[in-house]
C-alpha cells in the first residue's frame, strides 16, 4: 500500500472517531432547541431611565441638603428629564456660592446658568455607566430569580454588545405566565409606618391633614387582590427594606394560610425595633412595589432577631414565588416585555417526530437515486453521505450548537446537496469514460476538473448561509449552522473520502477496465 | 449505465424568447398582486401580534371555531387547520383596533389580552362553571400544580404521578377522559382523586407567540438587510471570479430566482415568517450552483471550440452539463418534498418556499443563464471579454 493512502485511511478514521466521541451518547451531547423540547422564549428591555431617575432623585435631595447648610435660597429644584435636574429661582448673587458647590460635589454633572434658572446635566460617561449597571444589575437579578425558580439550563444573556435588552431562554418550563410575573416583579419591598387610612378615597384618606399630601408622607393603594384595597396615607421614608432582609422563608400563619416568613440583618433589626416600641398601637404598612400588600398593626416591640411574617392572602405558589423574588434582590429599574415565545413540549415532540421522519425519508430516497443511478459508486456516495451525518452531528457537539426544527430542515438540505458534489465528480468520470480513458485516469481528472466547480457551488450557498446566520433569530441561527457545517463536511466527505473509497476499491487493480458508475 | 439524458443536443438558445417571456409573465404578475393586490402578507414575526396554536379534547369545525371567537368579538382573526382532524388550529388575531398610538408596551399587553381573550372564547360553559367551583384543568396545569394537588393524599409518590401525567399529555396533546390516564398507567384511586379536583378542560394551548411592535419592526430591518447583504456578497464573489457578462448573468437568474418564488409565494395564503426569509436566502445561494457549472464548462468550450459560434458553444455547454444540472437540482428537490410531505406544519412554509425556488433555480439555470450572457454579448460587442 501506498504510503500516502495509509495517511488517508488514518486520517479517515481519526476525524470519523473523534465525531462519534463528541456526538455519542447525542442524548447528552446534542442540545435540542426550545422549539423542539418546548419552553419559553422572552425578550425583555431594561428601562434604564428608571436607574438614571433614581440616581437623579438622590442627587436633588443631596443638592438641597447642600444648598440648605450654604444658606443658599431658591424656588424649585426638579428633575426635567432622567439625568436632567433644573433649578429654578435661584438669585444672581449666589450663582458664584452655587457653583463652588456643584464644583467640589457635583463633578458627575455638567451645568449652565442662565439667569436665575441653572440646569445641570448628568455627563455622558456617568449615564453610560448607570444604565450598563442597570441592566447588568437585572440580568444577576433575574439570573438569580430563575435559578431560585429551579430551573434547568436557562439562557439569560444580554443581546448585543451595548444593548439594553435581554434574552431569556427556559428550557422545559410550562407555565409561562407564572414565570413571566416571577422576572418582571420589581419586588421592591418596604415596610413604612401608616399615618392613616385604610380609606375608600384619597379625599376622605386626606381629610385629616387639610385635603393635602404632608411633606413626609405619601399616599399608597392597597393591593386590591391582598387587601381590601382602599388607599393608605404612609411615611415616605421606609422602615426597613427589602434589602434589609437576612433570611425569607415559605411558612403558615395561625390559620395554615400560606404567608412569608422573614429576618433581619443587625442594622434593619435595630431599626425595626425602635420604631415598633415607639409605635406600639399603630400600623405598619408591608408595601410591595408601591401596593400594600397588608398593614398588621404593631403590638408590641420586636426584638431585633425575632424577625416576623407576611401575610397577604397567598395561595401556597404566590408565597413560594415572593420568596423567590425577595431572595433574589429587587430589579434596579422595571422591565418591559418585548417578545414571548412560549413552545409547549408536545408540539414540540412532535416537532422532532416529524423532522426525523423526514430526515430518513429524504435519506432513503437520494440513496435509493444514488444506488439506482451510480450502481456501485452510489454505494461510494452514500458512504461518503453517512459518513457526513457524522461529522456533522460530531460538530453540533463540539460546538454546543443547539439543534433546532429549521436546524433539522438544514440537515435535510445538506442531505440533498452534500451528493450534489459526488454527482458532479460522477458526471465528469463517465464522460472521461466515455472519451475512452483508462479507469484510473478517469477518476483522477474527474475528482480534480470536478473541485472548482464543487468549491465554487458550495461557497456561495455557505457565504449566503453566514449572512442568515447573522442576523438570525434562535431556530433560524440553528438553520443557518447546520447548513454551513453540513456543506464544509460534504467538501471532506465527497471529496477526499469518496476518492479514497475509490483507490481503495477500484484503483487498486492497476488495469481496471471496467467500473461500476 | 444509467443515463437520464443520452447525449443530448436540444436547442435551448432557440427557446430563449419563450423562455423571457414565460418568467416575464410570472414575474410582473407576481410584482402586480405584491405591490397592488393582496401582496405579501407579514407574519406575526415581522407585523406583530399573537399566535397561538391550541388542540381541542372533541373535533370542532372551522365555522365552529369561527363563531365562537366571533361571540368574543375576534371574528376578524385569522385560523387555520392543522391537519385533518379538526382538532387543532392556530388561531392569529388581527391588530388590536382599539389601542391606536398608545405606548409600545400597552400594544405589546393588548396583544397578549387578545391572546387571553382567544383562550377565554373556547372554553366552554362547562369549563368555566368546574373552573369557578375551584377545580384546576388537568390539560393546562403544569407539572407543579398537580403534584401540589395529589400531595396531601399521595405524599411520597406526588412528584412521579405529576411527571407521569404531564409526559401522558405531552404525548397525546390532551387528554380526552380520565379513563385515558388508565393507558399512563395512573392507578385508579389516583384518578378518582383527580376527578375529585380537576376537570378536563375543552383545549390545551401547544404554542404562544406575542411579538411586540418594535421587535417586529427590527426583524424586518434585520431581513432586509440579511437579503441585501447576501446579494452584495454574491456580487463580490460573481465578480471575482468570473468575467463581467457572466457576472451580470448570475445575478440576474438570482434575482429571477428570488422575484418567482415571492410571486408564487404571493398567489398563496401563506404568510411571510423568519422560516420562509430563511429559504428565500438558501435559494439565494443555491440557485448560483447550477449556473456556476454551467459557466465553467462554457469556460472550457471557449477554449476547445475556437471556431465555433458563441451561441452554439452556449448551447452545447448547456447541453453537455443538462444531466447534472437536472441530478443535482433533482436530489435536492427529493429532500425539499421530504420536508415538504413530512415535516409537517411547522416547517411548511419554509419548505415550500425551497420548494419553488428550487425548481425556478434549476429552470433558470437552463433556460436563463446562457441566452443573458448571450445578449450581453450582443449588445456589448465584448467579443475579447468573453473569450479568455
Amino acid at each position: 500500500m501506498k504510503k500516502g493512502l495509509r495517511w488517508k485511511i488514518i486520517l479517515t478514521l481519526a476525524v470519523t472517531l473523534l465525531a462519534l466521541y463528541l456526538a455519542y451518547p447525542p442524548k447528552e451531547k446534542i442540545n435540542l432547541g426550545l422549539d423542539l423540547q418546548g419552553g419559553i422564549h422572552l425578550v425583555l428591555q431594561v428601562m434604564t431611565d428608571d436607574a438614571l431617575n433614581i440616581e437623579t432623585d438622590q442627587e436633588i435631595s443631596r443638592l438641597q441638603d447642600q444648598f440648605k447648610k450654604s444658606e443658599i435660597t431658591y424656588k424649585t429644584i426638579v428633575r426635567s428629564k432622567p439625568g436632567e435636574i433644573s433649578i429654578q429661582g435661584l438669585s444672581p448673587e449666589q450663582e458664584g456660592k452655587s457653583k463652588n458647590i456643584l464644583d467640589e460635589n457635583f463633578q458627575e454633572w455638567d451645568y449652565t446658568f442662565i439667569g436665575e434658572t441653572a440646569s445641570l446635566i448628568m455627563k455622558a460617561g456617568v449615564k453610560q455607566y448607570l444604565k450598563e449597571q442597570a441592566v447588568n444589575q437585572a440580568l444577576e437579578t433575574i439570573r438569580n430569580r430563575v435559578d431560585q425558580f429551579g430551573v434547568s439550563e436557562p439562557t439569560i444573556q444580554r443581546q448585543g454588545m451595548a444593548g439594553d435588552r435581554i434574552i431569556i431562554e427556559l428550557p422545559g418550563v410550562d407555565n409561562p405566565d407564572r414565570v413571566k410575573n416571577l422576572i418582571k416583579t420589581t419586588a421592591l419591598l418596604e415596610w413604612k409606618l401608616v399615618k392613616a387610612g385604610p380609606a375608600a378615597d384619597e379625599e376622605s384618606l386626606l381629610s385629616a391633614f387639610g385635603g393635602t399630601v404632608p411633606e413626609d408622607a405619601e399616599v399608597v393603594r392597597g393591593d386590591p387582590k391582598r387587601t381590601e384595597g382602599g388607599y393608605y396615607l404612609v411615611e415616605r421614608v421606609a422602615t426597613v427594606t427589602g434589602k434589609d432582609l437576612r433570611t425569607v422563608r415559605r411558612s403558615q400563619d395561625e390559620w395554615n394560610t400560606p404567608a412569608v416568613s422573614f429576618s433581619l440583618n443587625p442594622e434593619g433589626g435595630r431599626r425595626f425595633e425602635k420604631v415598633t416600641g415607639d409605635n406600639i398601637g399603630k400600623q405598619i404598612a408591608i408595601i410591595l412595589d408601591n401596593r400594600v400588600i397588608s398593614a398588621p398593626r404593631v403590638e408590641d416591640k420586636i426584638p431585633a432577631t425575632s424577625g416576623g411574617i407576611i401575610r397577604g392572602r397567598f395561595t401556597a405558589e404566590e408565597a413560594e414565588d415572593l420568596v423567590v423574588v425577595l431572595r433574589a434582590g429587587a430589579l434596579p429599574a422595571g422591565i418591559r416585555y418585548l417578545e414571548e415565545r412560549t413552545i409547549g413540549p408536545s408540539l414540540g415532540a412532535d416537532s422532532i417526530r416529524k423532522g426525523l421522519l423526514s430526515c430518513i425519508v429524504a435519506l432513503l430516497l437520494v440513496m435509493g437515486f444514488m444506488i439506482f443511478y451510480y450502481r456501485l459508486s452510489g454505494v461510494n456516495a452514500i458512504i461518503a453521505l453517512i459518513l457526513n451525518m457524522v461529522l456533522l452531528a460530531g460538530a453540533l457537539g463540539y460546538f454546543k450548537a443547539t439543534l433546532t426544527l429549521p436546524g433539522i430542515a438544514g440537515i435535510i438540505l445538506t442531505i440533498g446537496m452534500a451528493v450534489d458534489a459526488n454527482v458532479l465528480i460522477f458526471e465528469r468520470i463517465r464522460e472521461e469514460l466515455q472519451a475512452g480513458k483508462s479507469v484510473a485516469s478517469s477518476i483522477a481528472t474527474g475528482f480534480s476538473r470536478a473541485f472548482t466547480a464543487i468549491f465554487d457551488s458550495n461557497l456561495t450557498t455557505i457565504i449566503s448561509a453566514i449572512f442568515l446566520f447573522q442576523f438570525g433569530t434562535g431556530p433560524v441561527k440553528g438553520y443557518a449552522v447546520t447548513l454551513i457545517i453540513g456543506i464544509a463536511a460534504s467538501m471532506f466527505t465527497a471529496v477526499f473520502v469518496s476518492r479514497l473509497i475509490f483507490e481503495l476499491t477500484v484503483g487498486r487493480k492497476r488495469r481496471a477496465e471496467k467500473m461500476s458508475i | 449505465m444509467i443515463q437520464i439524458f443520452k447525449k443530448t443536443n436540444i436547442q435551448f438558445m432557440k427557446y430563449k424568447y419563450i423562455a423571457f417571456a414565460v418568467s416575464g409573465i410570472i414575474i410582473l404578475a407576481g410584482l402586480i398582486n405584491i405591490l397592488f393586490g393582496k401582496g405579501l402578507k407579514p407574519g406575526v414575526d415581522f407585523s406583530g401580534g399573537t399566535l397561538i396554536r391550541i388542540i381541542l379534547k372533541s373535533p370542532a369545525p372551522v365555522d365552529h371555531v369561527r363563531s365562537l371567537l366571533g361571540e368574543q368579538g375576534l371574528g376578524g382573526s385569522i385560523i387555520q387547520e392543522v391537519g385533518k382532524t379538526k382538532r387543532e388550529y392556530i388561531i392569529r388575531t388581527t391588530q388590536p383596533a382599539a389601542v391606536e398610538g398608545p405606548t409600545e408596551t400597552q400594544e405589546l399587553e393588548a396583544h397578549e389580552t387578545m391572546g387571553n381573550r382567544v383562550i377565554e372564547a373556547m372554553r366552554t360553559a362547562e369549563d368555566k362553571a368546574a373552573s369557578g367551583r375551584g377545580l384546576k384543568d388537568l390539560n393546562m396545569a403544569d407539572r407543579r400544580e398537580i403534584a401540589l394537588l395529589l400531595e396531601a393524599t399521595f405524599p411520597d409518590r406526588a412528584s412521579a404521578l405529576a411527571d407521569a401525567i404531564v409526559s401522558f399529555r405531552v404525548e397525546k396533546g390532551i387528554i380526552e377522559d380520565y379513563g385515558a390516564l388508565k393507558e399512563a398507567g395512573i392507578p385508579e384511586d389516583v384518578i378518582g382523586e383527580l376527578q375529585g379536583k380537576t376537570f378536563l378542560g375543552s383545549l390545551t394551548v401547544l404554542s404562544r407567540e406575542t411579538v411586540g411592535p418594535q421587535v417586529g419592526k427590527d426583524l424586518r430591518k434585520k431581513a432586509t438587510q440579511a437579503t441585501v447583504w447576501a446579494l452584495i456578497g454574491m456580487l463580490v464573489y460573481i465578480a471575482f471570479r468570473f468575467k463581467l457578462a457572466y457576472g451580470v448573468s448570475s445575478i440576474l437568474t438570482l434575482t429571477h430566482d428570488v422575484l418567482v418564488t415571492l410571486s408564487i409565494f404571493s398567489f398563496t395564503n401563506r404568510e411571510v415568517n423568519l422560516p420562509v426569509i430563511a429559504a428565500v436566502l438558501t435559494i439565494v445561494g443555491y440557485s448560483l450552483n447550477d449556473t456556476i457549472v454551467i459557466f465553467d464548462r462554457v469556460r472550457d468550450n471557449l477554449k476547445l471550440m475556437r471556431k465555433h459560434p458563441f451561441e452554439e458553444i452556449l448551447n452545447v455547454s448547456v447541453n453537455q452539463t443538462l444531466s447534472r444540472s437536472i441530478i443535482t437540482s433533482g436530489t435536492v428537490l427529493l429532500t425539499v418534498l421530504a420536508l415538504y410531505f413530512f415535516g409537517g406544519e411547522v416547517i411548511n412554509d419554509f419548505a415550500f418556499t425551497m420548494l419553488v425556488g428550487v425548481i425556478s433555480g434549476s429552470y433558470s439555470t437552463i433556460y436563463q443563464s446562457c441566452p443573458i450572457v448571450y445578449f450581453w454579448q450582443k449588445i456589448f460587442k465584448t467579443k475579447k471579454g468573453i473569450r479568455r
